[in-house]
């Protein structure tokens, strides 16, 4: 098992050389001069010479990436070309944010979603079903900036029932930045008026974000469950006089939970990755709003770094997927 | 289901229950703030806030760009060296950093030297424009700073400069503390402040807000004690947010959105005039269809600059035909040009193209002055030129790659903006006219010695009246034969709640946020 594990994080080595080689490519492809965009339409020559030279714009291609890799090896992200901060410092910045909206999202995502499936299942075709499939639909099929848009306007301007976009009511002193996660600082700083508020700036764009999840979710596990309950052991359980939670929770779900659990491990990978229209509708200050921005300044090392972070959550959520196949079917091993 | 959402309502407003005419909150698309430090900052959000965190020694006040007022100082005098101009400045008893420490020339001094060599994006108005040498600011005492620049320099432009934030007074005992490695401490005031000014500087979380709180010990004390800035990148969102009271002041609201606010009663629009000019440039270099001064003037009869203004930009724009904007000396208000296809249309035969001009327009995908989509405005240039028989194709690209073109005079006709960087008619007339700037005169290959005169000479005149009539002469003779056709200077209308009194946005992007007060 060890050794296993070693390997896999071993391959994330490459698929880390892949994905900064395959953004070094990119950048070859794109007519646009970085040094321009970053300095804007005042810009001197001499001041875009001087940009170039700072950051090594001046050099061949191939001997850009080689630095860039031997720095990478010290754990350096370089500079950003925008910002002019280390990579590392910015991402520091925006990620505690994309991660509390993405584990909030995953929240409501596995909640609905799963609870959904499961109903729908039990319920085949009759008005349960139907309810959670149309609904499914109609939230999958939603765009997210209509959605967000529509219920913002709905919940927090018409009716006031939730709070407006943001992390944070900016009449109230936000808590110290720790984990720069609000929800988890307010309480670190026992401030229980901030964490109401942070939570409740949170049920939006959680809910958003989560609900197309959600919704493939359903899908999903209602499919896996129709399989599993047709299966002759659920027939046993049921004809043994086992109540109906204990068929679903005890026999069924567990072993439709495999095909699922693959799905959970993408569907959270996505949502860490950055979710740009929710972001940019909440005015939520995540890697999915810093990425765009820095592809549209064409900021390399920028957009290199965010490319490398999700390329490291994907590998060790697989990871993890792979680990969790194991405790729930013990025919699978690894050695 | 009712009794739930009740109790989920009374949850979440315990939070509401502050004062709130003691916070100020001012949303927009701050995205372009990278750094607070005065002497590094060059971005339009970073010089609005740093202005409310450091003060500098003369300063302008209101939407008049033409007087100086004492601001760190309280006098100066400029005077005729052998060789330089000397600059005199008393500095007033009295003004505190946030530190509590006593601002003195000292620090002044610091500070000039520290734009020289920190080499910031906006460090060429003190090393070129005014060419400002390291050793060249003292402190003759604790209250008196002489500044020597060549006389090739203009002693008003660099006085002008003096109002923007590269001079602004930093603590120099602060920023020497948190130095590291010989950086001045720059890494330390990209995120903490160390002015004189009615704020300082408490939080900025990356993309989320910055939050500026009264200065303790200032001499100027803000009407509102706390200030907010919420980066809201969505007009939709942020249109939202002013109608739900979660922010007083909104900045980059839509056309619609506008009108939807100026028509009720809890709210008012304010418009902020700006030094931008939005302009068509064409590439005079031989060869080209625009070299010929004749089709020049036919593309000056051929754009609807009333429509254009009126329809298009809902009035959110002055007409301008002359290339120094309004607000600066030196602005000149003729508009000769009409609107008039059929003259565009003899003069284009004339030139030799009876059958009309075909030729590419370049334009940014991106918004334009006045917030409005530049293809949008090149879209209602080529139906108007198309009716004198000037055929635009329109080439709409990523405004970096828009720049690059022009960078590389490649482009035959472009449709660019331009903002002055320090507020002086120097500020246009020189990369305007002066070939050898290679600024825009430069990419558009208008090689005019006499403008380039013109512009030299103005920029030196210290006598007022006598610059004004020189640059009458110049702004004429660009408008008749030059490169471009001006078609507006855009006005920036902001979006705010009833109850803020006060709220100004100069035509330098400056925000007297400390002048702001709020009615319950």
């Amino acid at each position: 098992m060890g050794a296993y594990i070693l390997r896999r994080l071993f391959m994330v080595l490459f698929v880390g050389v892949g994905i900064t080689f395959i953004t070094f490519l990119i950048a070859q492809v794109i007519p646009i001069d970085p040094a321009a965009a970053a300095l804007g339409e005042n810009a001197r020559e001499e001041q875009i010479q001087e940009f170039r030279q700072r950051y090594g714009l001046d050099k061949p291609i191939l001997v850009q990436y080689a630095l860039y890799l031997q720095r990478l090896l010290q754990l350096d992200l370089g500079r950003s070309l925008r910002t002019g901060r280390p990579v590392a410092e910015d991402l520091k910045e925006f990620f505690p944010a994309t991660l509390e909206l993405a584990l909030a999202a995953f929240l409501v995502a596995v909640l609905l979603g799963l609870a959904a499936g499961v109903w729908a299942a039990l319920r085949q075709n009759r008005l349960p079903d139907l309810l959670v499939r149309l609904m499914a639909l109609l939230l999958g099929s939603t765009p997210v900036f209509f959605l967000a848009i529509l219920l913002l306007d709905l919940l927090h301007r018409r009716l006031g029932l939730l709070p407006g976009p943001g992390r944070l009511d900016p009449f109230l002193i936000p808590p110290p930045p720790v984990t720069g996660l609000t929800t988890l600082d307010a309480l670190l700083a026992r401030d229980w008026g901030a964490f109401q508020d942070a939570l409740a700036h949170l049920l939006l764009p959680a809910f958003v974000l989560g609900s197309a999840s959600a919704a493939l979710l359903a899908r999903m596990t209602r499919a896996a469950m129709l399989e599993v309950l047709s299966q002759d052991y659920v027939r046993t359980a049921w004809a043994k006089g086992l109540s109906e939670r204990q068929v679903v929770l005890r026999h069924a779900l567990k072993n439709a939970a495999l095909p699922v659990l693959t799905l959970l491990g993408s569907l959270m990978g996505g949502l860490l990755s950055g979710a740009v229209l929710t972001e940019t509708i909440f005015s939520w200050p995540g890697l999915g709003r810093y990425v765009t921005q820095s592809a549209t300044s064409l900021d390399f090392p920028a957009v290199m770094g965010v490319t490398l972070l999700v390329g490291l959550v994907y590998s060790f959520l697989n990871l993890l997927v792979d680990l969790l196949y194991a405790l729930l079917d013990p025919r699978i091993r690894y050695a | 289901m009712r009794r739930g959402l009740l109790a989920l309502a009374m949850l979440f407003s315990l939070a509401w229950a502050q004062d709130r005419t003691q916070v100020l909150v001012y949303g927009g698309d701050w995205t372009d703030l990278i750094t607070l430090d005065p002497q590094v900052v060059y971005e339009f959000t970073g010089v609005m806030i740093a202005d409310n965190l450091y003060e500098t020694l003369v300063r302008f006040e209101g939407n008049d760009l033409a007087t100086l007022r004492p601001g760190l100082a309280e006098s100066w005098k400029v005077e005729r060296g052998t060789t330089d101009w000397i600059l005199t400045f008393k500095l007033r008893k009295g003004s505190r950093f946030s530190t509590g420490r006593e601002v003195t020339a000292k620090d002044v001094v610091f500070s000039f030297e520290r734009a020289l060599a920190l080499k910031g994006p906006g460090s060429f108005l003190f090393t070129e424009i005014s060419q400002l040498k390291p050793g060249a600011t003292k402190a003759l005492d604790p209250y008196t700073v002489e500044v020597r620049i060549p006389k090739t320099a203009s002693p008003q432009s660099f006085l002008s400069i003096l109002t923007f934030t590269i001079g602004g007074g930093v603590d120099s005992e602060e920023a020497q503390k948190n130095a590291k490695g010989g950086d001045f401490g720059k890494d330390f005031l990209t995120n903490n402040s160390a002015g004189s000014g009615p704020y300082r500087l408490v939080r900025w979380d990356r993309g989320n807000q910055v939050i500026l709180e009264a200065n303790p010990y200032a001499r100027v004390k803000p009407k509102v004690p706390r200030v907010v800035l919420r980066y809201i990148q969505e007009p939709a969102v942020l249109r939202t947010a002013l109608e739900s009271g979660e922010i007083d002041i909104a900045e980059g609201l839509t056309p619609e959105g506008l009108r939807a606010i100026a028509a009720n009663p809890r709210f008012k629009v304010v418009r902020a005039e700006t030094l931008r000019l939005q302009y068509l440039g064409m590439n005079v270099k031989p060869g080209s269809p625009f070299a010929n001064p004749k089709v020049r003037e036919a593309v000056r009869f051929a754009v609807n600059q009333d429509e254009l203004i009126q329809g298009l930009l809902q009035g959110n724009a002055t007409k301008i035909q002359t290339f120094i904007p309004k607000g600066l000396l030196g602005y000149n208000p003729a508009t000769p040009y009409k609107y008039d296809p059929a003259r565009a249309k003899k003069l284009l035969a004339e030139a030799g193209y009876p059958q009309g001009l075909e030729f590419e327009l370049l334009t940014s995908t991106g918004i334009c002055g006045g917030g409005v989509p530049c293809p949008d405005v090149a879209a209602k240039l080529q139906a108007d030129m198309a009716k004198a028989g000037l055929k635009a194709k329109i080439r709409a690209i990523a405004n970096a790659e828009v720049l690059a073109t022009y960078r590389a005079q490649n482009h035959q006709m472009v449709l660019a903006g331009w903002s002055p960087d320090f507020p002086d008619p120097d500020g246009n007339a020189t990369p305007w006219a002066d070939y050898a700037a290679r600024s825009l005169a430069w990419r558009n290959g208008y090689n005019d010695e006499v403008a380039a005169k013109l512009a030299r000479q103005a920029a030196l005149e210290a006598d007022p009246e006598k610059r004004k009539a020189l640059y009458k002469v110049l702004t004429e003779k660009v408008l008749r034969e030059g490169p471009y056709v001006v078609l507006y200077q855009p006005a920036q209308p902001i979006g705010l709640s009833a109850k803020v009194e006060g709220f100004l946005k100069n035509p330098m992007m400056s925000v007297p946020l400390w002048q702001v007060s709020k009615q319950p």
